[in-house]
């Protein structure tokens, strides 16, 4: 197991070569030129051109991509071509609130969407599984933002009890806590549908597998035959869907990031990528591919916890 | 584990619901905007939003009164002209200090003007400061700035953020950083921190008693500001009307008439604020570079519709080809615009040979009546564009539109791609605003339309190096008439600034020079 996440960890390194390079290449096709946009709308084209030459933009293409390339091996990210400010700063700053956002929200959406599956599950057909999925069902289908505006003009203005207005400190202080309950049951509230529709159909297939009858005929309490013998054998397509999910939180929380003025990570990669800005647009794709590889190592890691024969093989 | 989880999350939302409202301390003040700024060294950057922290954070020579036209004394207490309107001497007032406690003297002014025009600079708004020959300090309080030919514009440009006054010290120590990672000048108000995309943070300038005479109380009175960066609109307002914040100058249009209804809310208009939205034409483009399509634009297009409408009848119909409150506006101009009338554009049509064809788009030698139209994806731009469609296609022409979002927009407004664009833009006088967009040099950007000509150029540069104000008056009014019978803009509207104002705050008053709605924030104080 440690020799394989170790080799899985190696590969990561040349995945992440290919991504720079796709994200290299990608924002050379983004219609912009960070030189206009440093310049402003009344700049005149001398400006443009000297600031475009102080940028290193009129080397060719391949140049540009190697020093780059060169810099990052020396472990500099450079600065940010907008507003010089170095891309390690910036990604720290917004690193920690995305993760703390990503921790809120799926502390309660995961259990929450994992216990509405099974019990939806288990209760087949009944209205307590219709209800359920009705709830997922919307989960997956409401916009985020809307979800969110919702929640703003409810908690926020209405009634006045949660800040919506950015990062309150962080989550261990109150003011902390307070400022990321909306943006969290915003961001969860999405993420509870998929799991519980996932699970829901997964327990369905386990309840009726053969071990599950062998239990029940063993007098084991049903209790115990649904937490330990299905819902174990079902929660391997669920942490799948967890891991795709998660990868996709870190950076598609953009917009709930925008409706709270979040100072995450996803703000500061649309932000980048719209200003050509590309070492800190690389920086960001950096991050999230890490992380994302990061999550599905922890996926593959988990299936060896759930599933005896991956762990032995 | 997660029924407890649940029961924790539940007891927790109760335990909070106890809670009357999110609690206000006395500080800061907290201001919403929508976007942040690019970076906050003067002269490097152009935005809206870097000018309206600039002004609280440094003080420039001159300060623009609320009328947005008379200059008065600032940094500089008076200044003489000579004759020839080459020479301008500045006596200086001799009890600024920096943010850091160091005393202003000429040689800071000095130093600043010469970064600001300085090639190596970069700055985009370098050629703001005129022909500059030299600029030298003869005393310890005295300024001499020295033309190359006379630049009527001066003194109003030497009011706007651009030629704020820096302290050299700190912009050598942190070179590109400046404005970035630090600040120091002698404003009001002085640099704490930055985080972008989130939060300005500023603090009282405690040295700070030289406000200009356009406020009542030259000292501030606010201990610290948070500029907040709130991006999405619906969000701002929630959070004004939740009372999370006090100040802003970015209330989605529509929710003004709610505002005012809220109890102990302020909203104001700044009536003299100069914003303007139009459509300018690349005039050597097929199609629009028919002066009859462009005229019959300008009369099909309602724009008193499109501020009712778009602008929810906040904004005001913009019927001339510049905005009535700046310097050396021309009445005779705005005369020379062709009225709304449809019929009439229709007719104009007709008879310089444009037929409608197929599909009611109208032809002329086997081209088709229509252009492509460019612009930024902000909050106004897509009902404006969609109306000028519609008006434009009841008399035959067919616009298409193109909208961009911001920053990948200056850079397509950058190329030949479109016939025609929309933007907005703020001025302090007619010179400034024809010299920014007319003259044939500002090709290809800002002078999008590729208006290259001589009659232009040749009264623009009059009125620019006029040493009286009659013949700048005239020669700038010359250049109106022109434009306006050339139909080369079609003037939209006029934005209007509106500061909403939270009851914590008392006596702020909307100023809107170049946009910035607070100025130099003085005269405001926190009732709690």
């Amino acid at each position: 197991m440690l020799r394989h996440t170790a080799e899985r960890l190696l590969l990561a390194i040349p995945v992440l070569f290919g991504v720079l390079l796709l994200g290299f290449v990608l924002m050379q096709v983004v219609p912009t030129d960070p030189a206009i946009v440093r310049a402003g709308p009344t700049a005149t084209m001398d400006i443009i051109e000297a600031i475009r030459r102080d940028l290193g933009l009129d080397q060719p293409l391949w140049r540009q991509f190697l020093i780059y390339i060169g810099k990052l091996v020396q472990g500099d990210l450079g600065v940010s071509i907008i507003n010089n400010v170095p891309v390690t700063q910036e990604l720290g700053a917004t690193i920690g609130p995305t993760l703390e956002l990503m921790l809120a929200s799926l502390i309660w959406a995961i259990p929450l969407g994992i216990l509405m599956g099974t019990i939806g599950g288990y209760y087949r057909g009944t209205f307590l599984d219709r209800a359920i999925m009705a709830v997922s069902v919307a989960g997956v289908s409401v916009p985020v933002f809307f979800l969110g505006l919702v929640l703003i003009w409810l908690l926020g203005f209405q009634y006045q009890i949660f800040p919506f207005t950015g990062r309150g400190g962080p989550l261990w202080t109150w003011e902390g806590i307070k400022a990321i309950v909306l943006p969290a049951l915003t961001l969860g509230g999405v993420f509870v549908g998929p799991v519980a529709r996932m699970t829901r159909s997964s327990v369905l297939d386990v309840l009726g597998a053969d071990h599950v009858r062998t239990a029940r005929a063993k007098g084991l309490p049903e209790r115990q035959v649904v937490s330990r013998h299905a819902l174990r054998n079902a929660l391997v397509p669920v942490v799948t869907l967890i891991g795709l999910q998660i990868g996709f939180l870190l950076g598609g929380a953009v917009v709930t990031e925008t409706v709270f003025s979040w100072p995450g990570i996803g703000r500061l990669a649309v932000g980048a990528i719209l200003s050509s800005d590309l070492p800190m647009a690389q920086g960001t794709i950096i991050v999230l591919s890490l992380g994302f590889i990061i999550v599905n190592l922890a996926v593959d890691v988990l299936y060896a916890v759930l599933d005896p024969r991956v762990r032995n093989a | 584990m997660s029924l407890r989880t649940a029961l924790i999350a539940g007891t927790a939302a109760l335990c909070v619901g106890a809670v009357p409202a999110i609690a206000q301390q006395k500080n800061p003040l907290v201001i919403l905007r929508v976007i942040d700024a690019d970076n906050y060294d003067p002269i490097r950057s152009t935005s809206t939003a870097a000018a309206e922290v600039a002004y609280m954070l440094a003080d420039t020579l001159v300060s623009i009164d609320f009328d947005m036209k008379t200059i008065r004394p600032l940094l500089a207490e008076s200044w003489e002209i000579s004759p020839d309107g080459k020479t301008y001497t500045f006596k200086l007032r001799k009890d600024v200090k920096f943010c850091d406690g160091r005393p202003m003297k000429a040689e800071d002014v000095v130093y600043s003007v010469k970064r600001w025009t300085n090639p190596a600079s970069r700055s985009p708004v370098a050629n703001r400061a005129g022909p500059l020959k030299d600029v030298r300090a003869t005393d310890d309080y005295t300024v001499v700035y020295e033309l190359k030919e006379p630049y009527s514009d001066l003194l109003a440009q030497l009011g706007l953020s651009f030629a704020s006054i820096v302290d050299k010290n700190t912009v050598e120590k942190l070179g590109e950083n400046f404005g970035v990672q630090g600040f120091n000048a002698t404003g009001p108000y002085c640099w704490v921190s930055w985080t972008p995309r989130q939060e300005v943070v500023l603090k009282k300038n405690p040295h700070y008693t030289w406000g200009p005479d356009i406020y009542k109380d030259p000292k501030p009175q606010i201990d610290q500001i948070v500029w907040r960066v709130i991006p999405e609109q619906n969000t701002l307002m929630a959070a004004m009307q939740a009372k999370q914040a006090d100040i802003t100058y970015y209330m989605p249009y529509i929710a003004l008439d709610t505002m005012q209804r809220v109890p102990g809310t302020q909203v104001q208009q700044q009536k003299n604020y100069v914003y303007d939205a139009f459509m300018g034409f690349k005039v050597d483009k097929p199609v629009v570079s028919d002066e009859a399509i462009r005229r019959a634009a300008n009369m099909a297009i309602n724009r008193d519709a499109i501020a009712k409408a778009v602008y929810f009848g906040k904004g005001t119909a913009l019927h001339s080809l510049l905005n009535p409150n700046v310097l050396d506006f021309d009445k005779k101009s705005a005369e020379l615009m062709p009225k709304f009338d449809p019929a009439a554009a229709a007719k104009l049509l007709d008879d310089a040979g444009w037929k409608v064809g197929a599909g009611g788009i109208r032809e002329k030698d086997g081209k088709k009546a229509a252009f492509l139209v460019y612009g930024l994806r902000n909050a106004v731009n897509p009902r404006i564009s969609e109306a000028m469609q519609a008006d434009l296609r009841k008399v035959g022409i067919d616009m298409s539109i193109q909208l961009w979002d911001a920053t990948v927009g200056w850079g397509k407004l950058a190329t030949q791609e479109f016939d025609a664009f929309l933007m907005s833009y703020p001025a302090v006088t007619a010179n400034e605003a024809l010299n920014l967009y007319f003259r044939s040099t500002q090709a290809p950007t800002p002078n999008r339309m590729n208006w290259k000509n001589e009659s232009t150029d040749s009264l623009i540069a009059k009125s620019t190096t006029s040493t009286d104000d009659a013949t700048r008056t005239q020669a700038n009014g010359a250049v109106q008439r022109q434009l306006t019978e050339a139909n080369v803009w079609v003037p939209l509207v006029s934005e209007p600034m509106w500061l909403v104002s939270g009851d914590r705050v008392e006596g702020a008053k909307p100023h809107g020079l170049y946009g910035a709605g607070l100025y130099k924030g003085l005269d405001i104080k926190l009732k709690r």
